[in-house]
């Protein structure tokens, strides 16, 4: 009995383990939730569908910062100098994955796949959490989606001045206003081309059926538990052709890909494992390749100065770091008034803007990094992080750490400090500022941070816990006070930061709810311009700006340290791609 | 019997009633609005709007409360709002990974302990009854989660005797690779709140005249133990297992969630951190009823096995 036992256990994992094929094995930490670029919103199924649906434009797998190069497209678009119209030209020859939705025929990636794709993001049947990205843009598309809510139906059909394609491989997109960054939101993964008809074959079912002309295909999916992509046998093929920079860990990568055709892996393997210790230990134990996802253990593996530790080096096993594309910062609600209650770190008086200073300079951003991201991030002194179009690396806050000349701040302007050693309002009301947040772990140590702070100046804090729905409702209703809140780059240019500021984005994104004028002329004379020194310029004079008035106070951006095995060949973390799977290799794995 | 029967069936009713306002109440008022959640990073009000009719949210409470009535008198809940999945399907594909770790788990740990149980309560007062209790006390005060982290790292990670986690196609490749862990750390977990109950149970059945009786009549001590207090005992046990039944399957999430099983516990808990509503609805509603059931069930077992029972 004992030997049959063994040998069946032998059987699983011979069986398991030993195809010959080049699977990588990673690990989500967070369920998908299907592969309907519409109808997601979470970042992990915007991964598996950058691998299985194409873009018209992709990113340069090793320009740092990151650079749009072509992809489904021919070229980068004909752009007219008005920055209102983009031409595209598909290339031709590029074919869906066979499915039986195309009834057995050889399906062509058209331009009109684009526009049917585009128009599905304005769909209101879809609720597209990421149709920001194209509402209020193309012309003729937003009266459409009107339509389609008084009549119940949207018309696909339709002819749309702003979305024409004149031959089955060329597509003009026309846009209201001048955008000379528009290119960005066409390499968003979730802009990738779906086929009508599978749309319409799969209907509802559409999230766990995704048909793309993509290098990967989904082969077996089991929900919020396994998701095992297989290499596309038709995809078109790609040379690997990057030139690497300076940094001798893009050289060592080029050296060993250059030229070679891709993508290299029969498949990838994606397994959920919401837990870290889970994660950590298969990691260790081989059963996975990369792991991108282990902040909480990081000292576990490297040291102080972010290098390797020595047994892990032994082992082959390899470091990348990068710096993710993403701010935190605490935000003050601008407006004079939360519902009926006046707002004490509101508006624009002298006495608010010293208030949200000097709460601003009681905040150690430093100990937010040492403890709380227990090392792994860096500050953030510019509301445009590193990697991305427009971050300026050598700006400096005007924002101190700097307690004691905080609390002389509040002692000039008026708030002084009562019997119980908590500051009251200049006009000697009870002052007591309320931080939302949620009731995680990762929050109460955020809070705790906060309190401290608050005590070195004397200024009672009051935590206001919510569920995140619920505080995504407040918040986007200005009915919080303060918040640490974090944004990363849906493209990586600079006004998707800057758009979080602008006054006609209240409601939306604009959580602080700050209007200023002289941000907004700025901000609106930005969005003409492309990337460059004068707006370069006008995002200077806009963080100066929000720095005076005090709004956020930027604390930092998270490194992402990506562990590999060491067979994996080709990998380096791409700021803004996350499915880099199409440019890796493996070498065989110790006992293949 | 069969008035016992109607009138226990009869009751169901006010308490479904009450478990469903509960839940209602909780999600409206307590739980925040998914809108929020489902509209992603950048929406303005006109979105969310058009979420909530979507969702149906935006109706009045009274109609809300109406179309959850008519969901649990037809069993239809819907699709999940987050992946549009339906509801009895997320059932249909999550019940089996649950129930292939968690019969055998029953089965053995119950087996165990039972065996274990009867043992110390014949052996009470003696330094092994002593030794295991002191050990169940202290097993029982222990965490689940020192459990899986320490088993998962010892006899996974350090030993390499299993996968840490993952889940596979078939059937005997899950249950013989992937569960084999989980199920121990379930043993582990439940044997010694199982062995103290047991062997209180076994210990009132020791006590009986009818036990007294029988050595008097000479029956060997294994015949007394196996034949007479086990059947007696087994009363009281099958109730405590049949009530475990209805929270095991959604319960078990800890253990889902640190080896990969994709089961019912591991949804739910997706289905809280998403605002799920049809999923949490479903599952709440599963658990009340399937729990009324057992009760009532228990209760005719109680008859059927002890004719001296009077179900009033």
């Amino acid at each position: 009995m004992k030997n049959r036992l063994l040998f069946i256990f032998l059987f699983c994992a011979a069986a398991h383990a030993a195809n010959g094929e080049k699977i990588l094995r990673i690990t989500f930490q967070v369920a998908e939730t299907g592969f309907d670029p519409v109808k997601v919103h979470d970042y992990y199924s915007g991964t598996i569908i950058e691998a299985i649906f194409d873009t018209l434009l992709t990113y340069d797998y090793l320009a740092r910062p990151a650079k749009l190069v072509a992809n489904a497209a021919e070229s980068l678009p004909e752009i007219s100098a008005d920055g209102r119209t983009y031409v595209f030209r598909i290339r031709k020859g590029i074919y869906f994955a066979d499915d039986a939705a195309f009834k057995g025929r050889k399906r062509e990636l058209t331009a009109l796949d684009y526009a049917y794709s585009f128009r599905r993001f304005y769909d209101p049947r879809h609720r597209s959490p990421y149709a920001f990205l194209f509402t209020g843009k193309i012309i003729g598309l937003d009266e459409l989606a009107e339509q389609a809510k008084a009549s119940g139906s949207f018309d696909y059909d339709a002819p749309v001045a702003g979305l024409q394609t004149p031959d089955r491989h060329t597509l003009v997109i026309r846009l209201k206003q001048p955008d000379l960054n528009f290119s960005y939101v066409l390499a968003f993964p979730l802009t990738g081309a779906v086929a009508r008809e599978a749309v319409e074959a799969y209907g509802d079912e559409s999230p766990s059926h995704p048909v793309g002309s993509g290098p990967f295909l989904l082969k077996r999916y089991t929900r919020s538990s396994k998701i095992v992509l297989a290499a596309n046998p038709g995809y078109r093929g790609k040379l690997w052709d990057f030139a690497p920079g300076d940094d001798p860990r893009q050289r060592e990568i080029a050296t060993q890909m250059q030229g070679k055709r891709l993508p290299r892996l029969d498949g990838v393997e994606v397994s959920i494992m919401e837990e870290t210790q889970s994660r950590w230990l298969a990691f260790q134990r081989g059963e996975t390749d990369i792991e991108y996802q282990l902040w909480d253990v990081a000292p576990t593996y490297m040291t102080d100065d972010g290098k390797l530790r020595p047994e892990f080096v032994r082992r082959g096993i390899q470091l990348d770091r990068t710096v993710d594309p993403e701010i935190t910062y605490l935000y003050f609600n601008m407006q004079e008034r939360i519902g009926e209650a006046a707002n004490p770190v509101g508006g624009f008086s002298r006495e608010r803007i010293a208030l949200r200073r000097a709460i601003a300079m009681s905040y150690k951003v430093d100990d937010q990094i040492r403890i709380i991201r227990k090392g792994q991030a860096v500050r953030a002194e510019y509301p445009v992080p590193p990697g991305v179009a427009g971050h300026d690396p050598g700006y400096r806050s005007l924002i101190p750490y700097d307690p004691r000349a905080a609390n002389a701040l509040l002692e000039k302007f008026g708030y002084r400090k009562g019997p119980d050693g908590y500051r009251r309002q200049p006009d000697g009301a009870p002052l007591v500022i309320r931080n939302a947040s949620t009731p995680s772990e990762r929050d109460r140590q955020f809070d705790e941070l906060l309190k401290r702070s608050l005590d070195s100046i004397g200024v009672r804090l009051e935590i206001q816990k919510e569920r995140f729905p619920e505080l995504l409702k407040l918040e986007k209703q200005c009915r919080l006070m303060t918040r640490m809140a974090a944004w990363i780059a849906d493209y990586p240019d600079g006004d998707n930061f800057m758009q979080l500021l602008y006054g006609r984005n209240i409601n939306e994104s604009n959580n602080a709810c700050y209007r200023s004028k002289e941000f907004d002329r700025r901000y609106e004379k930005s969005r003409r311009l492309a990337d460059g020194p004068e707006r370069d310029r006008l995002y200077h004079e806009m963080t100066r700006r929000m720095e005076v008035d005090t709004v956020w106070l930027l604390a930092d951006s998270r490194i992402r340290n990506a562990l590999q095995q060491p067979h994996v060949v080709g990998f380096t973390k791409h700021p803004v791609l996350h499915a880099e799977w199409l440019y890796l290799d493996l070498a065989p794995r110790p006992g293949d | 019997m069969l008035a016992y029967v109607v009138r226990r069936l009869w009751q169901f009713v006010p308490t479904l009633l009450g478990v469903v306002l509960l839940v209602f109440f909780l999600f409206n008022f307590v739980g925040g609005d998914p809108a929020y959640l489902l509209a992603g990073k950048i929406s303005n009000p006109a979105q969310i709007e058009n979420i909530r009719r979507q969702l149906g949210v935006d109706q009045p409470y009274a109609v809300q409360l109406w179309i959850f009535i008519k969901q649990i008198a037809s069993g239809d809940f819907g699709a999940s709002w987050s992946t549009n999945e339906r509801v009895s399907e997320i059932f249909a594909t999550r019940l089996g990974p649950s129930l292939t770790v968690l019969v055998p788990l029953l089965a053995i740990s119950t087996l165990l302990a039972m065996a274990a149980a009867m043992l110390v309560a014949y052996l009470r007062g003696s330094l092994t009854d002593r030794a295991i209790m002191i050990g169940c006390t202290v097993g029982q005060s222990i965490s689940i989660l020192v459990y899986i982290l320490v088993f998962q790292y010892v006899l996974a990670y350090q030993l390499g005797w299993f996968p840490v986690q993952g889940w596979g196609v078939s059937f005997a490749e899950n249950l013989l690779r992937y569960s084999l862990l989980a199920i121990i750390v379930g043993v582990a977990v439940s044997l010694a709140p199982d062995i103290r109950l047991y062997r209180s149970f076994f210990l009132d059945e020791i006590n009986q005249d009818y036990v007294r009786t029988a050595r008097a009549k000479g029956l060997s001590e294994h015949r007394v133990m196996w034949v007479h207090v086990l059947r007696n005992a087994a009363i009281p046990i099958v109730t405590n297992i049949l009530l475990q039944l209805p929270g095991l399957l959604a319960g078990a999430f800890l253990i889902e969630r640190f080896f990969g099983i994709p089961g019912i516990g591991r949804e739910v808990i997706l289905a809280v951190e998403r605002s799920d509503f049809p999923i949490i609805k479903a599952v709440t509603i599963y658990v009340a009823v399937a729990t009324m059931i057992v009760n009532l069930a228990a209760d005719l077992l109680y008859k059927a096995i002890d004719p001296r029972v009077q179900l009033k």
